[in-house]
């Protein structure tokens, strides 16, 4: 069984310094990974950066993030990936990484995402400049997503992202800001490369648990919604034999066996 | 008047987003009774107090019921949930 740790809109600053630390200090106990789905930080900055670094210093088992909107509110977010990066956080941008967890590989590939809404409810690269640069971005979000998925070669793969893949999840937020918390590109980059697990955050009004249109389990893990210090979901591995057969062997079409 | 409420609420929000004390986007502001409420959670004391000065500054004159609570965090490791897995997705 693998175990992963999730927590997202942690919103970091001088004044929560301390009040995560002691929760995080437990968190060998329970979990193989520690996953930050962004906005670690509440604007962004060296000061925020550097003290959530310290806090995670209490963290026993990798430490794997993407940022969120408020990591790029100071214009720096390359700064804030590097403290992170410099107290042993791995930080996913378009990227994948694997880790080996007791004979078992997890993948886990991390975009921040961004907006744009849901089928039926979206934006498009049309008309103006602005517009299109804000598709723009959705759309190499999703892109770069799928690219890193389907880099991966794992017995396992976890998506983490800060923007949700789907509407499920925002379930409690206003409907007017759904543009705004998300969009359905995302959960087609997962769908399309495959994974066995989507994890995001953003919606702190929003629900728990959701599925793409493929059936990948989706799950928002913004503390003010989970009102935990993380939250921990298990892996079963039993069926890692079966999985590494069906990939190794080429048995099938690759994920196909997911398809209804 | 009514309808300037609807303006200043909208001020108001944006005051709560970027006032760098409080930074959250997700505070509901509803004016009501002749008072603006301040509905949600947020992180640390500091920033419910803050929402309140926020508030003060911006919309001088109405009282402020400030209903925000601190997200409290809970004791203990929390229950893990098992996600099915079977074959590759």
């Amino acid at each position: 069984m693998i175990r992963v740790a999730a927590v997202g809109d942690i919103h970091f600053g001088d004044d929560t310094r301390g009040n995560l630390r002691p929760h995080w200090s437990r968190l060998r106990e329970c979990a193989d990974v520690f996953l930050l789905s962004g906005d670690l930080t509440n604007l962004g900055n060296r000061a925020q950066a550097t003290a959530l670094a310290e806090e995670l210093r209490a963290v026993e088992v990798p430490v794997v993030a993407v940022l969120g909107n408020h990591d790029y509110h100071a214009g720096e977010p390359e700064l804030v990936r590097r403290v992170l990066e410099r107290a042993g956080v791995r930080v996913l941008e378009g990227e994948s990484m694997t880790l080996q967890i007791a004979g078992i590989t997890l993948g886990i590939a991390g975009a921040k995402g961004f907006g744009g809404g849901f089928a039926g409810a979206c934006g498009h690269a049309f008309g103006e400049p602005e517009m299109k640069s804000f598709m723009w971005v959705t759309e190499r979000a999703a892109l770069e997503l799928e690219a890193s998925l389907r880099e991966l070669h794992t017995d396992y793969r976890v998506a983490l992202l800060h923007y949700s893949p789907v509407k499920d999840t925002l379930a409690g937020e206003r409907l007017e800001i759904f543009p705004f918390l998300g969009s359905y590109r995302l959960a087609e980059a997962l769908d399309r490369a495959g994974a066995d697990l989507a994890i995001h955050g953003h919606a702190h009004n929003g629900a728990h648990k959701g599925l793409t249109p493929r059936g990948i389990p989706v799950r928002n893990v913004a503390m003010p919604l989970i009102k935990r210090p993380f939250a921990v979901f298990t892996l079963d591995t039993d069926t890692v034999r079966d999985r590494r057969t069906v990939r190794g062997g080429h048995a099938v079409e690759p994920h196909a066996a997911a398809r209804p | 008047m009514e309808l300037e409420y609807q303006y200043l609420v909208g001020k108001l929000q944006e005051a709560l987003a970027s006032d760098t004390r409080v930074n959250a986007q997700d505070i509901r502001v509803v004016v009501t009774g002749g008072c603006i409420h301040l509905i949600g959670e947020v992180s640390t004391p500091e920033r419910r107090s803050a929402a309140s000065e926020v508030a003060a500054a911006v919309l001088p004159g109405i009282p402020v019921r400030n209903e925000l609570t601190v997200l409290d965090l809970g004791g203990g490791n929390p229950e893990p949930e098992p996600i099915a897995t079977g074959l590759p997705r």
